[in-house]
């Protein structure tokens, strides 16, 4: 094979083209979102790696789970068994809402939800980039999922789904720094833009005006704005308004209602309806 | 076959299932890689190679693609030019040569990823360069110990 760098001027004229021809696939991919097609087959390749790299940790739960006494077993059957009575008592309040909301929205001619259906996902990996908020769940095309489908948790909205394989999608959690959601304050419906920091237990309400009647401890929720996802789902709770003098704009800085950072479980918004009128 | 099965090694360090939490505290394997392949088999590479290598990297790190074939033409350039003379130097010596290299690659990663969208941590990606550098010993002693096990020793590694 040709030596990489044999004198120090064509050394230079490679890094140029080779800088050029990554500078330009990095702005097609990330301007013009050209290059998905590439990402599908490459990651559909990669799944063995990824199931080879998992495996250990995979192994690890098995052995954890075989390894349970019978008290441990008994004692998380009895608390799950109370956590059930609970769920049943709250579904039926939740039927009578449901009855209520469609009659209302009956009178008010608004569309009603079909189908609704969520689906259970594990997480397989997440990215081990720094500045990457996304994980990959083991459901993929297969199951369902589309591209831009809501992720919930359990206490709230975790992302959405941003790229689909055969059996994986890969969800970009609402703190990635890329990631802008349409909110609203549940106590006063003012609406806002939630911007992801970067930082898994922050998000930021940017440009709300400095006398914004907002405070520590309010939860900011869809507003179901834009049409992916529907409104109400709990988002955040504000932890700091900063107003600083001189400046028109506060900064308002909340913590997402689901914990990021311990996310196992998930589930896939599937249904069928988009939300609208 | 060296090449296949050290990049393979990293792409099993880079699809490690971690907690998010630990990401900052993680080396930037896929650049010492292409450093100990710049340093101590640069005969055998090529860009295109390299390239074509680092786009596995990318959809593994959920970055955009094409990041990665920058860090690892700049990484592979300079390290390559500077080789001859760091490649018998102590382990102390290399190691900080290898923390100014993947410093310089963390600088270009910040503008990259600013270019693309993100709001990265320059101090994040200098830690990374830092951890990376302490780590570079250990990593030169596997990927040289993998070249041996395909029978392809490699010089001044041991």
């Amino acid at each position: 094979m040709r030596p990489l760098f044999s004198q120090t001027s064509v050394a230079a004229v490679r890094l140029v083209i080779a800088v050029t021809f990554a500078v330009a696939t990095m702005l097609i991919d990330s301007r013009l979102d050209g290059l998905q097609i590439v990402r599908l087959a490459v990651k559909t390749a990669l799944w063995p790696v990824e199931q080879i790299a998992g495996f250990p940790a995979n192994a690890t739960r098995a052995v954890a789970d075989w390894t349970q006494t019978r008290t441990q077993l008994a004692g998380r059957l009895e608390s799950l068994a109370i956590e059930n009575e609970r769920l049943l008592t709250e579904q039926l309040k939740l039927h009578t809402l449901r009855a209520e909301n469609s009659e209302l929205r009956r009178l008010l001619g608004v569309r009603e939800r079909v189908n609704e259906r969520l689906l259970q996902a594990q997480i397989e990996r997440v990215s081990n980039d720094p500045f990457v908020h996304r994980v990959t769940i083991n459901r993929g095309i297969a199951a369902g999922v589309q591209i831009g489908r809501p992720v919930l948790a359990a206490d709230g909205l975790v992302g959405q789904i941003v790229s689909v394989y055969p059996h994986a999608s890969e969800v970009l959690l609402m703190t990635d720094s890329t990631h802008q959601l349409p909110v609203q304050v549940t106590r006063t419906r003012l609406r806002a833009v939630a911007f992801g920091t970067g930082q898994l237990d922050q998000l930021e309400l940017r440009n709300l005006p400095a006398t914004v009647d907002i405070v520590a401890g309010d939860v900011i929720e869809t507003s179901g704005l834009a049409g992916r996802f529907q409104p109400g789902i709990p988002v955040a709770r504000v932890i700091e308004v900063i107003r600083s003098p001189g400046q028109p704009f506060a900064r308002v800085l909340c913590e997402p209602a689901a914990e990021l950072s311990t996310l196992t479980l998930l589930m896939v918004d599937v249904s069928d309806e988009e939300v609208g009128q | 076959m060296t090449f296949v099965l050290t990049w393979l090694a990293t792409l099993l360090l880079v699809a490690l299932p971690l907690p998010l939490v630990m990401a900052p505290y993680l080396p930037h394997w896929p650049v010492l890689f292409v450093a100990w392949w710049a340093l101590f088999q640069n005969h055998r590479l090529s860009m295109t190679l390299l390239f074509i290598a680092a786009v596995p990297f990318d959809v593994l790190y959920g970055t955009v693609l094409g990041l990665h074939s920058l860090l690892f033409a700049l990484v592979a350039y300079m390290l390559t030019l500077l080789g001859a003379r760091i490649r018998q130097v102590n382990w102390v010596r290399q190691s900080v040569v290898v923390f100014l290299v993947l410093g310089i690659a963390a600088l270009v990663g910040y503008w990259a990823r600013t270019l693309t969208g993100y709001d990265p941590d320059l101090l994040v990606l200098m830690m990374q360069a830092a951890i990376g550098a302490i780590l570079w010993s250990p990593v030169r002693i596997v990927y040289g110990w993998l070249s041996q096990f395909v029978s392809e020793p490699v010089e001044g590694t041991h």
